[in-house]
């Protein structure tokens, strides 16, 4: 530090001090009572948008359980058929997404191994193209699984449907296998190796334990979504029916007290996972603790290891990467304009379809923006206790229960046969994709939350900024990258739904629902262009989300 | 009129749990450099915290030139602050680091600039006025986060050990600059830190904390030759302490102390004839004021003045030359140790195993109450 000359008394230009409109407005709402408010009316949305239609189905239930009753066990026509037919789908729904999420966490462990351990020319490009499946449309997903299978002979059916499944629920599992990868430290890995563990030893003692909470989490995630997919499902299903078919079957029948009592079923199977996961996490071990040096050793050779690089490819492209993409292959120009273009005129429905989507989207991103960041605050900075955690764990519900399941408590709480403030069209479909995508607008920010230095917003308190001038300066910089992601999260994933959609659209259509449609009307030319479309947008998008560097989502 | 005032301050955390200060109450005056010592986990952060209104005492008053400045949120305290860990706006340039406290303020553009460019120029940083602060090791951060506290010209600078992330030698040149630097500019400083030497080197005062109580306050000098608990003659400066109880009284404050059974007697001060007959004590001298002579030193025919000297002898167990300074370690019959430090030009030729004596000036003998746990009590530090 060099010696100046220090100016000590206050300069007439002291005395001229005025805060700009900005700050002062900064300072006018930065008043505790203000702050309160928001955090009054956050949750107030929070429950009412995303936690009253779970509570109000159960509700609806017990009013009508002498109609249930009667139409499910014990129908003067059919007697209990209706029944039969929600088991057999229940039956269904669980088996194959057990099936699916086994069959993908097989797969995903030497993928997630591959992706985080490895390094190749393409590692990025296969990363991407992993995530794209969250993106797309399952409706898109759901044509190229029935073009591509369609060549060895396998018709819609259990199998189809279970090989769709397995494609849009791998990116959940490799995803989260991915992040625990990432932050468990090779280390742990080089100190068991120099004791003398081989290499699968080490995986087996060291880092699959550490894998356990990325490994339960990405399944529960997986399995949630595949009970409630429905886009894919009705194109693959062919004669038999999964649960989310049988509830969009009662709500188009209008056999309301069936719907619902099977949605019921679901939400509350969803929910005791849900909670059983977030509460067991922790206690539950991988068992097995004795080590065969021998065998282990043999296993962990090069030859060994290498080939099982290399069928994890074979799988990946096999299973997921060719079935996901094949659609690509059947785009025939005259065939797509014929339709497009002609008397049919199919590209003025398409064009309105996603004006729907992207307004949809669109506002449900804006909205649970305004909401979900004071949510995330709450959550990482108040200090309510027990509160706190009942928050974070509610939170998730919107992700665990099946989407169709959602869809429908969100008509019955706010249609006619509730509250009766909204319809089916476009403003149920707009608060249907609110709820739904909120949690992946909130997680993400309350990552960077938590990882945010909070002494930096003391500095500048101290520095003369008020509570709001912070969020805006120094705050908001420091989380953007959550937000952003989380804001893209939400736009793919509203644009891709199907089930939800379905139960609650009226008359308007959105891309996905579309798309089901016309392959229900066997104008598949035009599936595939709707397809093309939708694929295109989300690719942009992903590609945007990879850019952002965050791990959060 | 002091600049600053706690009164009664009380500060607990989850739900009253810990207590983390405990029922202080100080006076800062205008102008003085204050450091709050004290080992980690004392309070001496959440004093600070509060009194630039970062954290809210559970009880208790905060004054700041006699106006109780409760409610006040930290932004209208007008006081810079420095954290330990910088906490520099990393999004932001260097340039609007500096002018952001000027900003929120409202100062007009053209003072603006002056002033950052002058506090800028203060702490040698103008040049890099347009980079982001990543281009910084410690020491740069260290300069930003001075010179952003006290560019807005608040008169309180609040230091949370600032100098506590950098490395040794360069802290021990910063910290007198800094001195320089603060008394340039007439602020009121008040700065944390568990570094001892460096509150010495540098404090107007400085107030001794533990488990959120204020043990003692002073200038240096005081706190170091008058030590009022084991603790801070333990803290300020390295102690022996030895054991013992009143053997008998004097007049005129003094008394005479016996070093347990086979130990040497020792007359001491005993102000206010706090201490009775039999009182279990113990007594404290520094290191250095330890003296040893040969066996057969004759102090009649010593050119000094050895007449409030107080001897008796030790049995040397080992010594170990460290540089400047030469450590004795010394043994009484009664099996106590001790150590004496002398200078590492001292001259001597001493064996291990030698018979000496020692002598300690009577006013260096400090006396303690004898805490319940003795060995505890100085395994704390």
């Amino acid at each position: 530090m060099s010696k100046q000359e220090i100016i000590l008394e206050p300069s007439e230009l002291e005395k001229e001090a005025k805060l700009s409109l900005a700050l002062r407005i900064d300072r006018f709402f930065s008043k505790p009572l203000y702050r309160k408010g928001l955090d009054a009316i956050t949750i107030i949305f929070f429950v009412i948008i995303v936690i009253g239609p779970v509570i109000y189905i159960f509700f609806n239930i017990f009013l009508n359980i002498p109609s249930i009753n009667e139409d499910i066990f014990n129908d003067e026509l059919i007697g209990d058929l209706q029944w039969n037919i929600i088991l057999k789908s229940l039956v269904n729904s669980f088996s194959i997404a057990g099936l699916a999420v086994s069959i993908d966490i097989i797969l995903a462990f030497p993928i997630s191994i591959i992706l985080t351990r490895y390094n190749f020319k393409g590692k990025k490009l296969l990363d991407s193209l992993i995530d794209l499946p969250l993106a797309v449309p399952t409706g898109s997903l759901g044509i190229s699984v029935l073009l591509f299978w369609g060549l060895f002979g396998i018709t819609p059916g259990y199998n189809l449907v279970l090989f769709g499944h397995i494609i849009f629920t791998f990116p959940y599992i490799v995803r989260n296998m991915k992040i625990v990868l990432e932050k468990a430290d090779t280390l742990y890995d080089d100190a068991a190796r120099t004791l003398g563990a081989p290499g699968f030893t080490v995986f087996r003692t060291i880092t699959l334990p550490l894998m356990k909470e990325g490994i339960i989490a990405g399944a529960i995630l997986g399995f949630t979504r595949s009970l409630g997919e429905t886009g894919a499902t009705i194109i693959l299903s062919g004669l038999i029916d999964t649960a989310p078919l049988v509830i969009v079957g009662f709500r188009r029948q209008l056999k309301l007290p069936s719907a619902s009592f099977l949605a019921g079923i679901m939400i509350a199977i969803s929910l005791i996972l849900l909670f059983s996961v977030k509460f067991f996490t922790r206690k539950v071990g991988f068992p097995v603790k004795k080590v065969w040096p021998k065998i282990e050793k043999k296993l962990s050779n090069n030859y060994l290891r290498h080939l099982r690089n290399i069928l994890a490819i074979i799988f990946l492209l096999l299973l997921i990467i060719i079935p996901s993409f094949y659609i690509l292959s059947q785009i025939s120009g005259p065939e797509i304009s014929e339709q497009m273009f002609a008397e049919d005129n199919k590209w003025a429905f398409l064009y309105i379809a996603f004006m729907n989507s992207i307004q949809i989207a669109g506002l449900a991103v804006l909205i649970n923006l305004i909401f979900g960041i004071p949510l995330a605050f709450i959550i990482v900075r108040r200090k309510w206790g027990r509160a706190i955690a009942i928050l974070d764990t509610l939170l998730d519900v919107p992700i665990a229960i099946p989407s169709a399941a959602l869809g429908f408590t969100i008509f019955l709480f706010w249609g006619p046969q509730g509250i009766n403030l909204f319809y089916p069209g476009f403003f149920m479909i707009l608060l249907v994709h609110i709820t739904f995508t909120f949690p992946y607008m909130v997680r993400p920010i309350i990552g960077v939350l938590e990882r945010s230095n909070k002494g930096v917003e003391e500095a500048a308190r101290t520095l003369g900024a008020s509570n709001l001038t912070v969020f805006r300066k120094i705050t908001l910089p420091n989380i953007k990258q959550g937000i952003i992601a989380g804001g893209i999260m939400v736009f793919t994933r509203s644009i891709g739904e199907t089930g939800a959609t379905i139960v609650v659209m009226g008359g308007i259509r959105t891309i996905p629902v579309l798309i089901v449609d016309w392959v229900e009307a066997s104008a598949i030319p035009s599936a595939i262009f709707a397809s093309l479309i939708a694929i295109i947008f989300c690719a942009i998008l992903i590609i945007l989300l990879r850019t952002t560097r965050t791990g959060v989502v | 009129m002091p600049a600053i005032e706690l009164k009664n301050i009380t500060k607990t955390f989850e739900e009253g749990k810990v207590l983390a200060v405990d029922d202080i109450s100080l006076k800062i005056n205008e102008g003085d450099y204050i450091f709050l010592l004290g080992p980690s986990g004392c309070g001496k952060t959440t004093t600070l915290r509060m009194i630039a209104g970062l954290e809210i005492p559970t009880q208790g008053r905060v004054f700041i030139d006699d106006k109780d400045i409760e409610g006040i949120p930290p932004e209208d305290r007008d006081m810079g602050f420095i954290f330990q860990q910088f906490e520099i706006f990393e999004n932001m340039t260097i340039w609007q680091n500096v002018t952001f406290g000027l900003e929120m303020r409202g100062y007009p553009d053209n003072y603006i600039i002056n002033k950052a460019e002058e506090t800028l120029k203060l702490v040698g940083l103008l040049e890099y006025a347009d980079n982001y602060p990543n281009i910084f090791g410690e020491p740069g951060l260290q300069k930003l986060g001075i010179a952003r506290a006290i560019a807005a010209g608040a008169k309180i600078l609040i230091m949370d050990e600032p100098l506590g992330s950098l490395d040794p030698k360069v802290s021990k040149v910063f910290r007198h600059e800094f001195r320089n630097l603060i008394k340039d500019l007439r602020l009121t400083a008040i700065q944390v830190t568990h570094n001892q030497e460096q509150a010495m080197a540098v404090a107007d005062k400085i107030i001794v904390m533990r488990a959120g109580k204020i043990l003692q306050m002073g200038t240096p000098y005081e706190l170091y030759e008058n030590p009022q608990s084991i603790f801070v003659a333990n803290f300020l400066g390295e102690t022996n302490f030895l054991q013992g109880f009143v053997l008998k009284l004097f007049e005129e404050e003094k008394m005479e102390v016996w070093i347990r059974l086979g130990g040497p007697r020792i007359i001491c001060n005993n102000p206010n004839n706090k201490f009775k007959l039999d009182d279990n004590i113990i007594i404290g001298f520094r290191f250095e004021d330890v003296y040893i002579f040969p066996k057969d030193f004759n102090f009649d025919k010593s050119p000094h003045d050895w007449s409030h000297i107080q001897i008796f002898s030790a049995k040397l167990e080992s010594s170990k030359f460290i540089g400047a300074t030469k450590r004795f370690y010394l043994s009484l019959e009664s099996g106590d140790k001790f150590i004496s430090i002398k200078p590492g030009n001292f001259e001597e030729n001493y064996q291990i195993g030698d018979e000496l004596i020692i002598g300690i000036h009577r006013g260096d003998v400090h006396v303690f109450e004898s805490p319940k746990d003795f060995l505890h009590e100085i395994s704390l530090m």
